[in-house]
């Protein structure tokens, strides 16, 4: 039951990402093509230096040869709709080419390698905010529903609507600003110190530099949770089977932790994955105020600098987590309701 | 015998905003052991409030008042300690089986699961005594062991109706509360429910409030009949004197009218006119009294009490006083 | 009229009316209240803010600090003489109570053809100090007069510290921390190159417009020499202060009000509208049809808004309303599962089996029947999308993709960001923008929320 399910969620999914890099590869197509003809230009000048004795006409022609052929080998001479499968192929392999500028930590211009360097960067930040939100949400989400309209539900709930529009990347603004220019008491941005220290004092220095980012993103964020917590866990408490749970003789913590919240459990998770992909997305600008070396910041550095090759494996990496964050949802949602898990009537 | 159960003036008032709405006030009955008690009235009249009062868990803002005595074996449990109620009376000596089983279990929990919660929270038991004190329960109410690795939304309503029924005698109380136990089924599971109730009650000697609005219900199940209305009893009973001779109270004499006869033909069908009553502000007087046929003029200025016409048959109206 | 009864129940809906109420009149009365008149299409003219404060915080922190600074100011009340040799003389008053002297002084003026002018100072000390002294020559009709007390009076200045300044501190001039304004505007005693006692009073500066020596036998030309007036740039600007492009911050967050508003309206109202109607339709027909409308619709839940939003805007350099018009394309999928599960219920309702054995067209049950339970409903939704439409459209203007002929909150937090306002710790450039942004979110959310408390269907089929 829940196996056919599971496949059909995550066929579904591939069919979908395989659309939208097509898509990017459409819409893209000429942007790259233009890239790659300046690097294969890059690479026939080079060879040409190379080539020595020869008189000029030659060397123009040993050019025009190379060229050529570098042409036809990347398939640029292709029709339209040929070259667009062919990236879109080789977008969802994952063979990214070569970026024009930006080099990987170790001064490599593997696109696959830069990228995968930063994805971890981001994870880290992003699902760590995320537990830290959850587990506050859950406790004051918890408190809010067991004394609803009392005033800390009233107080927390006014607070939640005033912060619903505050964006977080102004927050981190004016944070940096305060905590690290005026007060300087954190690092302004950066993951690391440079240079980085060794050993255990790496990973205090990364947490220093973590402190600001994750406090930004926790702030603002547990509002929206444990606001959504306290809905979902009253209307369950309104239930009748939670009556009948405490009408048994369960004591109230089991009835709240066992009953209540393993009922809201499919919602709930449901709300902390769309939070962790929402904020991947909006990472771009988060991470470029702290110089945060994740994803957006690489993101954003690539279209400054113009790295085209750079830029469209973000945004395919981007929206494979986002699909794969989907499909997730869908998937942990089915797990934990028994009613999907399960299915059917006897 | 002694009685199981006897409830004095118990007083239930939900305090809102707008006011006290009396659900129940001032009433009184008493239940013997192996009787089973049915309890009728329109919607709102107080009966599913009685059920809750006896398991003393009446939903906020719920309470109930001072003076109000709920005596089961001999202990009035309303004094007692929410504590002492959950580990001593609720589902040990009271149980009860709500209307609409239906939603009466967790989703996301297994039938065994469930049960078992319940029984380790009344008993010490070793996990294989208590499987198999639940399959063996789940055999009364004919239901096959496999349930136990079920989920509810597995089982058709009767099923999750006999689960229920099923954890509400396991842990072998004096009195199970029925509260409307078949309203959501069809009428060929209804009757295989009432005759399972039937046969339990002989076999584990139990004694039943039985809620309905289901007169025909009442009378094929119930040894004696309390009717309600507006938080009031208006006429207490046996079955022969309810629905054998022709009832006292003009209410329960309505409410028989309004129930049409198979064999009987009718032009009109009969009905009780106007509304059941605010209990906020109930009428002055007799509650009944916008809705009687044959009021007096004590009846708009002097509540009824409960008085004794006949032994065993209590009536709440001055018509019947003499 | 149920409704406004309801409405009326929740303060935080009547509060969020109130701002709204309040954002409206400002938008319509902006001419009125707006200090910069053309702020909103001057933002990027260097010439509209020449003569303002740069970077200068706002003027009310005057009232926290104990030196008060010197707020901007303009002077155009002037009384004109002619004098006996026929000069005409301009005289503005500037009562000085502050302890830190205006940036600069600005003497601005329309003129034509040849005029000699004279700039001159009397202090509250009686002492006069000549500022400036020159001949315009050629001024083509109405040209523009300008002139900088910073730049232009250096040497009167040195020349008066001179008068009253001890030999030997005047030798230390190299080291003298005083400008042109704050020589002017202090006490004259000796140290006054270090240190400035701020000379507080009534000043009275003078235009004098000197009639020019007539050629021999020719005419005495006549002057033409309109609009005086003297700016002074102080070094407090303004409600919100200044950016380091001199403009006034308060007149950029008005002017940019009204787009946020506009941004917001449009695109949640249409992106709303369309997800209503698309998972009403998805719902009813049911089958096929949903099947490959839902299909369509995961492909568009499934895009990432932000990256492609920002790749989007920075190959296409789109303006406001594209912006706009690609926010509804993203947004439009938002509400459409919610939609969808209420329209599959209403479905269920015998209503709707009636309409059709009626003989109603699709059309006629969707939108007649169906539409309006929803339409309530989605007031709360339009509501609570504006902050996100206002949140995206200040994202893509934050990193200088935005429409750069419009002013909006998003813009100036750009400007800041790029002129270093965090690290020079600028907190009157950065804090009204996105302060105005989550006030503007606020409102929406106290609003949306009253809404949906009201209007969500509460479905009887349980």
């Amino acid at each position: 039951m829940y196996k056919w399910y599971a496949i059909k969620r995550i066929l579904k999914g591939i069919v979908i990402y395989s659309l939208l890099i097509f898509t990017f590869s459409l819409l893209f197509n000429k942007v790259a093509d233009e890239t790659q003809r300046s690097q294969i230009e890059e690479q026939v000048r080079a060879e040409a230096m190379r080539q020595k004795g020869k008189k000029a006409e030659e060397i123009k022609a040993f050019q025009d040869q190379r060229r050529k052929a570098l042409i036809r080998l990347y398939g640029l001479d292709k029709p339209y709709f040929e070259k667009v499968i062919s990236r879109t192929v080789k977008t969802l392999t994952f063979n990214f080419g070569k970026s024009t500028i930006i080099k990987s930590s170790d001064g490599d211009r593997d696109v696959r390698k830069i990228i995968f360097e930063t994805i971890p960067r981001s994870l880290l930040l992003f699902t760590l905010a995320a537990i830290i939100e959850l587990i506050i949400a859950i406790i004051l989400g918890l408190k809010k529903a067991q004394n609803p309209g009392k005033s800390l539900d009233k107080g927390t709930t006014l607070v939640t609507m005033i912060l619903y529009g505050l964006p977080t990347w102004w927050l981190a603004m004016l944070l940096v600003m305060l905590f690290a220019y005026i007060i300087k008491i954190f690092p302004s941005g950066g993951m690391y110190s440079s240079p980085p220290p060794e050993g255990i004092m790496r990973l205090f220095d990364m947490l220093y530099h973590m402190i600001l980012p994750l406090a930004t993103l926790v702030l603002l964020g547990f509002w929206g949770g444990s606001f959504f917590i306290r809905n979902i866990v009253l209307s369950i408490l309104q239930e009748d089977y939670i009556m009948s749970a405490r009408a048994r003789g369960i004591p109230e913590k089991k009835v709240l932790f066992g009953h209540t919240l393993r009922s809201a459990a499919p919602p709930i998770v449901t709300m902390v994955l769309l939070g962790i992909i929402g904020s991947l997305g909006g990472a771009i600008i988060f991470e470029g105020i702290f110089s945060w070396p994740g994803m957006g910041n690489l993101y954003w550095i690539a279209l400054q600098q113009n790295d085209i090759p750079v830029l469209l494996a973000d945004l395919a990496i981007t929206t494979g987590i986002y699909q794969l964050g989907l499909i997730a949802l869908d998937l942990i949602y089915g797990f934990l309701d028994p009613r999907i898990k399960v299915g059917g009537k006897a | 015998m002694e009685n199981l159960l006897e409830v004095k003036n118990l007083r239930l008032y939900y305090h809102t905003s707008k006011g006290a709405v009396k659900a129940l006030d001032d009433v009184s009955f008493s239940l013997k052991e192996g009787e089973t008690l049915g309890l009728v009235g329109e919607s709102g009249c107080g009966k599913t409030t009685t059920g809750v009062a006896l398991l003393k868990m009446p939903s906020p803002p719920g309470r109930i008042e001072k003076g109000s005595q709920i005596i089961i074996d001999g202990t009035d449990i309303v004094p007692l300690s929410d504590k002492e109620i959950r580990k001593n009376i609720r589902w040990e000596k009271i149980s009860m089986v709500f209307q609409g089983a239906m939603n009466c279990l967790t989703p996301v929990y297994t039938i065994g699961r469930q049960m078992l919660e319940t029984l380790n929270e009344h008993r010490m038991m070793e996990e294989k005594q208590a499987v198999e004190l639940i399959k063996e329960y789940l055999g009364h109410v004919g239901l096959p062991p496999e349930v136990m690795n079920r989920y509810p939304h597995e089982l058709s309503g009767g099923m999750k109706q006999r689960v229920v029924i099923a954890s509400a005698l396991f842990l072998k109380p004096r009195l199970v509360i029925l509260d409307e136990p078949t309203t959501a089924l069809d009428v060929i599971v209804q009757a295989q429910i009432i005759n399972l109730l039937k046969e339990l009650k002989k076999t584990f000697n139990l004694s039943f409030i039985f809620i309905t609005h289901d007169l025909a219900l009442e009378a094929e199940v119930s040894d004696r009949i309390c009717v309600m209305y507006a938080g009031k009893i208006a006429e207490l009973g046996t079955n022969a004197q309810i629905y054998g001779k022709e009832p006292l109270h003009p209410y329960t004499q309505k409410l028989l009218q309004a129930t049409p006869l198979l064999h009987k033909k009718v032009d009109t069908l009969a009905f009780i006119p106007g509304t059941p009553p605010d209990l906020i502000n109930p009428p002055t007087g007799c509650r009944f009294n916008p809705r009687c046929h044959c009021t007096m003029e004590k009846c708009f200025t002097e509540e009824p009490p409960l008085i004794e016409v006949e032994p065993g048959h209590q009536v709440a109206c001055w018509r019947c006083v003499k | 009229m149920e409704f406004w009864n309801e409405f009326k129940r929740d303060k935080s809906g009547l509060v969020g009316l109130g701002i709204l109420i309040l954002c409206i009149l400002l938008v319509v009365f902006e001419p009125l209240i707006i200090p910069y008149k053309e702020a909103g299409t001057k933002w990027r003219s260097i010439e509209y803010w020449q003569d303002n404060s740069q970077s200068a915080p706002p003027v009310w922190t005057n009232l926290f600090t104990k030196t008060k600074q010197a707020a901007s100011a303009d002077l155009r009340d002037f009384s004109k003489t002619v004098d006996a040799d026929g000069n005409t003389i301009y005289q503005f008053h500037y009562n000085y109570q502050y302890d830190l002297a205006p940036y600069d002084l600005i003497i601005r003026a329309v003129g034509t053809g040849t005029i000699p002018l004279t700039v001159s100072v009397m202090r509250p000390d009686k002492q006069v100090i000549e500022l400036f002294s020159t001949s315009l020559y050629n001024l083509s009709e109405n040209e523009p007069i300008r002139i900088s007390i910073l730049n232009s009076s250096r040497d009167s200045a040195l020349s008066f510290v001179r008068e009253f300044e001890s030999e030997e501190n005047f030798g230390n001039i190299q080291t003298m921390s005083a400008g042109v304004t704050e020589i002017i505007f202090s006490e004259a005693k000796p140290g006054f190159v270090q240190n400035q006692i701020p000379l507080k009073g009534n000043y009275i500066f003078e235009i004098k417009v000197s009639q020019p020596i007539a050629e021999e036998g020719q005419e005495i030309p006549k002057v033409y020499f309109e609009e005086p007036h003297i700016s002074v740039v102080g070094r407090v600007s303004g409600l919100l202060g200044t950016d380091n492009s001199k403009r006034d911050i308060f007149s950029g967050i008005i002017a940019g009000l009204k787009w946020a508003l506009l941004i917001g309206f449009f695109t949640s109202i249409i992106s709303v509208f369309v997800g209503v109607i698309y998972g009403i339709i998805t719902a009813y027909f049911g089958g096929k049809v949903d099947s490959a409308m839902m299909f369509f619709w995961d492909y568009f839940i499934s895009l990432p808004v932000l990256p492609i939003l920002i790749v989007a805007a920075a190959i296409f350099k789109p303006s406001i309303w594209t912006l706009v018009g690609v926010l509804i394309v993203f947004s439009w999928a938002g509400s459409v599962k919610t939609v969808r599960s209420i329209a599959l219920q209403i479905k269920e309702e015998t209503f709707v089996e009636a309409a059709r054995a009626l003989g109603a067209s699709h059309g006629r049950i969707i939108f007649r029947h169906m539409a309006p339970i929803l339409i309530p409903y989605s007031f709360a939704s339009m509501a609570l999308a504006v902050p996100g439409a206002i949140i995206y459209e200040s994202t893509v203007s934050l990193l200088g993709l935005g429409d750069t002929t419009v002013v909006t909150w998003g813009q100036i937090l750009n400007d800041a960001y790029q002129g270093q306002a965090m690290l020079t710790g600028l907190w009157w450039w950065i804090i009204p923008p996105g302060l105005a942004i989550a006030i503007i979110g606020m409102t929406f959310a106290f609003l949306g929320f009253a809404l949906d408390r009201i209007l969500h269907p509460k479905l009887q089929t349980r």
